[in-house]
């Protein structure tokens, strides 16, 4: 008889071992025989040997959480038996019989398709799920970069001055200090929930919304440009604003929370609303206050003007006119 | 760059500017005896606090207590009539209450009566008098006590809309609504406004005379000044200057490929200024006509001037993108005119792109309506040429205190006169 030492990972996967050559290490640390990925396992954890009278034991190291035996903790050795359960953090180690009988297989049916399953053994690797690319180092330092460049190449765009570089390298360097500060405060949330700070993936995601913002808004005023004053394209503008928002946050959270996919975008959601209904109440108290100062749509694109949609001067009329209107209202209330 | 013109109202304090030397001491002297008992002090008390809200001067002009003055000194009464009152002080010192009889907010001239029966005043008759001819202006410059100032006679300003004198001498303030007569006291104007340095300007006399008349014809005593006539005035008086602008022969004026108006009238001034220098990527050339003929309304109010402005931008360094962007932050830029919640309303403004016969443009008109005087606006046009990637030019129109059929018919005159070159 030889027996089997079966590893139930905090994940529900199982791995199994037999327990051929004594004594077997156990714990976190790649130095061991047994290697538990389980944020509450020491590094080196507990010994599994033959006693002085022959018995396997399992015997703690001098841990922090101890070994758990019938539901009780003890830093004492534990002398094993066929079918015992020892609980090493939120590991469980079970010992089983080699001849232990199991159920006959199943007929399985040749045109049925076999799912693909999970890797067994991992982390609660919420951030690879569906972020592929966002999860190796590569394609963060990428999306990072190219971020920044397009951040300095906006500020560059957007000034006349000759010593533009400057104005540039400016705004890099405060979009690098924005967001290294706020992945920085996801990173701490991420290491508190799921013992990992994932910083880089951090950065990468709020410097690939950021990209996906600064896109947006020069389509915005694109579209701006072309029909100006339409309500359509505003709140159209605004709802891919808050679109972006709630990614950022689902993205943020794919790598601070174990919650699925769906919640992540529930709770995204609620954020984004939460702020906009701020947003718009405050903007509403404002639009009621006086003001002398004139706001309009005062883009201007260096495009063909043949493209462009054009009134004539007399529709044009009409717009005076009916702005005379709109004017005409507020006096009466 | 023009000389802000103040008004002589209390409030706004102006430095004593030194007087000319005086060349017959005994004569002034004269002149002062022989008319000081004409002129009065006139002060607007707030009825609440029973506090001086503003003084000003003034003088009879019938033997029934009719007081001239500068419709400045007053406005407060046509505004909040339920707020103030007013009184006048004579040259004893007694103080008698005065009623706003009738205005002309667009010379600036009120008409008051007293109860009282005034032992002399002045008669406005219109006379013959040439530039030099020495003046004394009198008044309660910061209500000093009664003042002379002497000052020369210098014409009619050229370019203003309705006639101003110049009159080299020190006026201040207080001294408003004052009479600035000659040596044998023959009223030439009514003490108005200053730009210091003893450049100072008077309403001429014969539109006293013509308030005065009209003032005390059946249908002026039937009508108490009121803020409707205010709008009304002011309205006529835009109606007569604005019609016939930029219709017709115009002047128009070359900025790189582009060609629009310039001295939309006789009464416009215009300048212009460039900024050109290696450190520059572009060079921007402004070119500015306006009206100096600003109206008064009410204290922190004022209303009637017109000004065209274009700024031409061209780059020969610049990309098309940073070129525009540079356009479109000058494009953007807000230089609406200011005002209070009490007389204006917000401004609210529309955008389109527009093309007149063969210039494209990006156009916005902002507007805001007047809330105590009827149906007079403010409104700003401001275009933005389009067609050309290394050339811009934004041209703006600024009209304030006229009608909407004014705004609405010479906006679309300014846009339809936008020409290439």
């Amino acid at each position: 008889m030889a027996v089997i030492l079966e590893v139930v990972h905090p994940n529900g996967t199982r791995a199994w071992q037999r327990l051929d050559a004594l004594p077997l290490t156990v714990g976190r640390g790649l130095g061991n025989d047994v290697i538990l990925d389980d944020p509450y396992v020491d590094a080196r954890h507990a010994r599994i040997a033959l006693d002085d009278a022959g018995s396997l034991t399992i015997e703690d190291l001098g841990t922090v959480n101890g070994l758990v035996a019938n539901d009780e903790r003890t830093h004492t050795p534990v002398r094993l038996h066929l079918g015992i359960e020892i609980r090493v953090g939120r590991t469980t180690l079970r010992f089983r019989d080699t001849e232990e009988a199991v159920v006959p297989a199943l007929v399985d049916d040749p045109t049925e398709s076999v799912p693909a399953r999970p890797m067994a053994g991992a982390l609660p690797r919420a951030a690879g799920a569906g972020m592929g690319w966002l999860s190796t180092n590569g394609g963060q330092l990428v999306i990072t970069g190219v971020a920044v460049w397009t951040v300095a190449l906006t500020a560059w765009l957007g000034t006349a001055e000759r010593a533009s570089s400057v104005d540039a390298m400016g705004a890099a360097l405060a979009f690098i200090t924005a967001v290294a500060v706020w992945a920085g405060g996801w990173a701490l949330a991420s290491r508190a929930v799921m013992q990992r700070f994932h910083y880089s993936a951090h950065v990468a995601v709020a410097s690939g919304v950021a990209l996906a913002a600064i896109a947006w808004n020069a389509g915005g005023n694109w579209l701006d440009f072309f029909f100006p004053d339409s309500a359509l394209i505003t709140v159209f503008v605004a709802a891919g604003f808050a679109g972006l928002f709630g990614a950022l946050i689902a993205g943020h959270l794919a790598l601070a929370s174990t919650a699925p996919r769906r919640r992540r975008w529930e709770m995204a959601g609620i954020i984004v609303g939460s702020a906009f209904a701020i947003g718009a109440t405050a903007a509403v108290a404002v639009d009621d206050e006086f003001t002398d100062v004139a706001t309009f749509s005062g883009v201007l694109k260096p495009i063909a003007p043949g493209l462009v949609p054009t009134a004539t001067v007399s529709e044009f009329g009409g717009v005076m006119r009916k702005l005379k209107d709109e004017v005409d209202k507020t006096t009466k209330e | 760059m023009l000389l802000p013109a103040v008004l002589l109202s209390a409030g706004s304090t102006i430095a004593a500017q030194p007087t000319q030397p005086a060349p017959t001491p005994a004569a002034t002297a004269d002149v002062f005896r022989r008319n000081a008992d004409r002129v009065v002090k006139i002060q607007v008390v707030e009825t609440a606090s029973a506090a001086k809200a503003s003084i000003g001067s003034g003088f009879y002009v019938t033997d029934r207590g009719h007081i001239v003055t500068n419709y400045h000194v007053v406005s407060e009464l046509v505004h909040a009539p339920e707020r103030y009152r007013a009184e006048v002080i004579d040259i004893q010192g007694a103080l008698h209450p005065v009623t706003v009889l009738g205005v002309d907010v667009v010379h600036d001239l009120a008409v008051l009566g007293a109860d009282l029966k005034p032992s002399a005043f002045f008669s406005l008759d219109v006379l013959a008098i040439e530039q030099g001819n020495r003046l004394y202006a009198l008044g309660h410059p910061e209500d000093l006590g009664l003042s002379i100032v002497e000052g020369t006679y210098n014409g009619l300003l050229s370019h203003t809309l309705h006639p101003r004198i110049h009159f080299t001498g020190s006026l201040n303030s207080g001294m408003s609504g004052g009479p600035t007569i000659t040596d044998d006291g023959r009223v030439v104007g009514i003490n108005v406004a200053t730009s210091g340095n003893q450049i100072s300007f008077l309403v001429p006399v014969e539109r006293a005379a013509g308030l005065l008349a009209r003032t005390l014809s059946p249908a002026g005593k039937a009508a108490a000044p009121t803020l409707e006539q205010v709008g009304r005035q002011l309205r006529d008086y835009q109606d007569v200057y604005l019609r016939d602008m930029f219709a017709g022969k115009t002047e128009m004026v070359n900025l790189g490929p582009f060609r629009v108006v310039t001295q939309p009238a006789p009464f416009f001034r215009c300048w212009a200024d460039a900024t050109r220098s290696e450190e520059l990527l572009y060079e921007e050339v402004t070119h500015i006509c306006s009206t100096d003929d600003f109206l008064f309304i009410a204290g922190d109010h004022s209303s009637g001037v017109v000004e065209v402005e274009h700024r031409f931008l061209s780059t020969k360094k610049l990309g098309p993108t940073r070129f525009f962007s540079l356009y479109a932050s000058v494009f953007d830029q807000d230089e609406t005119p200011s005002g209070s919640e009490e007389h204006v309303t917000s401004w609210k403004c529309s955008t389109r792109n527009v093309r007149n016969a063969t210039v494209p443009m990006r156009a916005v008109l902002c507007l805001r309506r007047y809330r105590k005087l009827g149906e007079l606006y403010d409104g700003v046009l401001k275009v933005a040429i389009l067609g050309r990637r290394d050339a811009g030019l934004v041209s703006m129109l600024t009209l304030s205190g006229v009608t909407f059929e004014n705004i609405d018919m010479l906006s679309r005159r300014y846009m339809e006169r936008i020409a290439w070159r």
